[in-house]
């Protein structure tokens, strides 16, 4: 016990230490870990703020409110969403107990935030009253009409339809089926989360479907750029391609499509043909092709938050697989609004336009915020091969498969899907529909997945043309 | 001589202003205005005033710094437990008068400390007896089976097992003269840390290991047997990992807390919620959502403070308590007698190790383990034992001079 007076001495650097080490990691915790936990969902802090003000009203491209906020105290508000489920998915909901989502969680921070503040000049100007204070309102490039008319037309099937402005990226319509009711999911949630359709995912941006027979477009576009003299070739399809002993790759409903040019092999959709391109191509270059359109990464995008598109790796001797992947089958994947970019690309002359959800962000008054403009994402590839393409889509419609989009007076351009899958017990394919309108002056573009809806010649296609009507017909 | 006696006045003059700032404060806020709020300011002002005349009419010798700093950390803890709970504010003041009566007594009362070295055994019996009552009699609350309720009011009895824990360790330990001496005590603290892993509460756990670490270094002056004990207690860290789900959950939980966001690391997220949102300045008391956070009366009270009042302050408290430990093992380096400073030594770990466990467990930095803030926590055990402590060695502090 000699030492003791340089032991506690020591003890008490040792605790000193200690002590530093708690500020020091307060600090840092302040810093840098603090900032970005705060804006986590789980707290409810944030709830409070987003009840000071009086959420900002969402309306449709022609002014038409899809939310009202009302009062209710001090500290709630009731969210309403003016037309039920047919916005569900992309607006989304704001609810205490069960989140935000979509469109309301993306842009929050204005609809939140009010242009009204608690100063002391305007308590005077008030005059002496305390202004309710009003969230900035958003007004979105969706037009109620177009979501209307795919909504109906879609009626009790599952699928989904996207609508976008090919020449900015503005997306007019996001219809997922089934949709559920966003004014009442304190009474629905525990039927929507039991249901096996899952009508909470938004098919239209998170719906992963094998895209068939469409995907042939990105399979023609690998091959504009990587065969030469393709324009040229001709090709007998005698019916089926075998691989090996098992695998084999037959045309829909088996027919022999015969002695075949390119531009013929895609407007009657050859499988034969296009899995023996893909063949040709080989398994890179037909996956750079489909990483150009951004499969297997994000898609820039504003209000949307959009699923990565799949493209599969293959080894060069896996030739069912390649083959398979060249006509959309096997195991690539893409969201229906993958495949309305695409045809948005296509339609813009290889512009790719950034796909966006909100046009304007304004005060309570009206006054505007900021407007956001069209934004291009990339040249996707050259106009050449974009107008080769809209040639060949437009050939699908007149004479090939996709005669029922085929409209009076519009001249329509696109590329049907019928998509196999394992879903389910049903084993009826996918019926997809990609196109745009008109031709010479592309005005909209389309992507329409009915699941389960047989040949897309004809479920997709109708709901297509109907579609693409009423969205020129302002 | 003059010269503290002017520095504790002054201390003393803003001890009363922070309690009557603060109070004010939450009088203000509340509509209509909050008597209730000034009265309690009046309460614990006249409480630390006259308790403070007391101690320095009568015991002029001893350090009154340490009081001083425990009554400044009190006064933080009522202001905020009144904010939060203001029923549990007045049950805070009373115990705060208890305790502080139990200081004063235990400086008045107790004989020689130096007599008390001959009860080792009696220590003992009161360690084991205290450590092991809640396995016997406990009721498990907030996960811990480690409170016993007697008529109504639910006690922790590991709190009055510590400091049994530490006078029996300082009745082993002063004579240490060679390693055969250490095999009894060593055996009784594994014991100790053997029924805490077992009640479920690991934070008292921590602290026995610490308490018992500072000691034996102070005692022996021998780093190996430092780090022979930090071996295994590792070792013992590592078992109880394995064989207890219990802990594995907590280690998990402290790991990455946001998967468990809604469910087992609710408690954990809340408080980090609350301290980030707090910031430099924080919220400004009553203006802050330390509601959010649960038990924020008692163990998450840190965050709670850390929210309304900022991280500034929550500084501020990490650096009273450490002056608080500075004056409590400043009163074992003027003291003679081996049991007396070991004592002291033992009682100053025991609150400095109970506040780096739990505040550091509030921010995450090591897993939470539920325990309470010496002082500031809502509590009665606790405030009560913590008082006791410091009494001890205050009494200490005036042998010494």
């Amino acid at each position: 016990m000699i030492d003791i007076t340089k032991n506690i001495k020591r003890v008490l650097i040792v605790f000193l230490i200690f002590f530093i080490g708690l500020i020091s990691y307060i600090t840092y915790f302040e810093i840098i870990v603090g900032p970005s936990i705060v804006t986590n969902a789980s707290n409810k802090r944030l709830w409070v703020k987003r009840n000071e003000v009086l959420r900002g009203t969402i309306y449709d491209r022609n002014m038409k409110a899809l939310t009202t906020s009302a009062r209710i105290d001090a500290a709630t508000q009731k969210r309403q969403y003016t037309n039920g489920p047919l916005f569900a998915h992309v607006l989304g909901y704001v609810d205490i107990k069960y989140g935000i989502a979509g469109l309301e969680y993306k842009y929050d921070d204005q609809l939140i935030s009010s242009s009204i503040q608690d100063t002391f000049t305007n308590y005077i100007k008030s005059g002496g009253k305390t202004q309710e204070k009003v969230g900035n309102n958003l007004i979105t490039t969706l037009d109620y009409n177009i979501q209307k008319k795919a909504y109906d037309l879609l009626g009790n099937n599952k699928g989904a339809v996207v609508v976008l402005n090919p020449k900015t990226g503005e997306v007019l319509a996001l219809v997922s089926k089934p949709s559920f009711d966003p004014n009442d999911l304190t009474g629905t949630w525990a039927g929507i989360n039991a249901n096996k359709d899952k009508p909470l995912i938004n098919r239209a941006t998170a719906g992963l479907y094998p895209p068939g027979s469409t995907f042939k477009t990105i399979t023609a576009i690998s091959a504009l750029e990587n065969v030469n003299g393709i324009m040229d070739r001709t090709f007998n399809d005698a019916g089926k391609l075998v691989f090996n002993s098992k695998e084999s790759l037959s045309n829909f409903n088996g027919e022999v499509l015969g002695k075949l040019t390119f531009k013929q092999a895609y407007v009657h959709s050859s499988n034969v043909f296009f899995g023996t391109l893909g063949l040709e191509l080989g398994n890179s270059k037909l996956k750079e092709t489909a990483e150009k359109f951004y499969f297997n990464s994000n898609t820039p995008s504003d209000g949307i938050t959009i699923e990565n598109s799949k493209f599969p790796s293959f080894s060069f001797y896996e030739k069912g697989n390649i083959a398979q992947s060249a006509i959309g089958q096997s195991s690539v994947l893409a969201t229906p609004m993958e495949m309305a970019l695409l045809t948005a690309t296509i339609a813009n002359g290889g512009v790719m336009m950034r796909p966006y959800l909100v046009k304007e962000v304004v005060k309570s008054n009206g006054e505007k915020i900021k407007t956001i403009e069209p934004v291009s994402n990339k040249q996707v590839i050259s106009a050449n091969t974009a107008s080769i393409m809209k040639d060949f889509m437009r050939t699908v419609v007149v004479e090939g498969t996709g005669g029922n989009a085929a409209l009076k007076g519009i001249d329509v351009s696109g590329k049907t899907g019928t998509a196999d899958h394992t879903d389910g017990d049903n084993s009826k394919p996918h019926s997809w529909f990609i196109g745009f309108a008109p031709y010479d002056n592309p005005q909209v573009a389309v992507a329409v997945i009915v699941e389960d809806g047989g040949q897309g010649g004809i479920a997709a296609a109708k709901i297509a043309a109907e579609v693409m009507k009423t969205a020129l017909s302002k | 001589m003059l010269r503290t006696d002017r520095d504790e006045k002054k201390l003393m003059m803003y001890t009363y202003l922070l309690c009557i700032v603060c109070f004010l404060n939450l009088a203000i806020l509340k509509q209509p205005f909050d008597k209730g709020a000034l009265v309690m300011a009046l309460v614990t002002c006249l409480l630390i005033g006259y308790s403070y005349f007391v101690i320095r009419k009568f015991f002029s010798d001893g350090d009154k710094f340490i009081f001083i700093f425990s009554s400044i950390l009190s006064v933080i803890g009522i202001v905020m437990i009144y904010r939060l709970n203001m029923a549990a504010s007045i049950k805070q003041v009373i115990w705060f008068a208890v305790s502080v009566t139990g200081f004063i007594l235990t400086v008045v009362i107790l004989p020689d400390i130096k007599r008390f070295s001959k009860y080792k055994y009696i220590f003992l019996a009161g360690t084991i007896i205290f450590m092991g009552m809640a396995m016997v009699i406990g009721t498990e609350i907030n996960g811990s089976k480690n409170w016993v309720l007697i008529g109504g009011l639910s006690l922790q009895p590991s709190e009055f097992g510590k400091l049994f824990f530490v006078a029996y360790l300082a009745t082993a330990l002063k004579d240490f003269k060679n390693f055969k001496e250490l095999i009894e005590p060593g055996i009784v603290v594994m014991v100790c840390l053997g029924f805490m892993v077992l009640q479920k509460d690991l934070g008292s756990a921590l602290i026995f290991f610490g308490i018992s670490i500072t000691m034996l270094y102070i005692a022996t002056s021998k780093l190996k047997y430092v780090v022979t004990c930090v071996g295994l207690f590792a070792a013992g860290a590592m078992i109880s990992y394995q064989l207890f789900d219990h802990v594995r959950v907590r280690f998990m939980i402290w790991q990455n807390p946001w998967p468990y966001a809604n469910n087992k690391g609710y408690q954990i997220v809340q408080s980090l919620f609350s301290v980030a949102s707090g910031g430099l300045t924080g919220t400004g008391l009553g203006l802050g959502h330390p509601e959010y956070v649960p038990v924020n009366t008692s163990d998450f009270i840190f965050a709670a403070i850390c929210e309304e009042m900022g991280i500034l302050i929550g500084f501020a408290i990490i650096i009273l308590y450490f002056l608080l430990f500075y004056r409590c093992m400043r009163a074992a380096f003027y003291e003679e007698d081996s049991f007396s400073r070991l004592l002291a030594v033992g009682f100053s770990a025991m609150i400095a190790c109970q506040v780096l466990v739990i505040v550091g467990g509030v921010i995450n930095m090591i897993p939470l383990t539920g325990i309470t803030m010496p002082l500031v926590s809502y509590g009665g055990s606790s405030m009560l034992i913590t008082f006791l402590a410091l009494g001890i060695i205050q009494k200490i502090s005036e042998e010494g001079r």
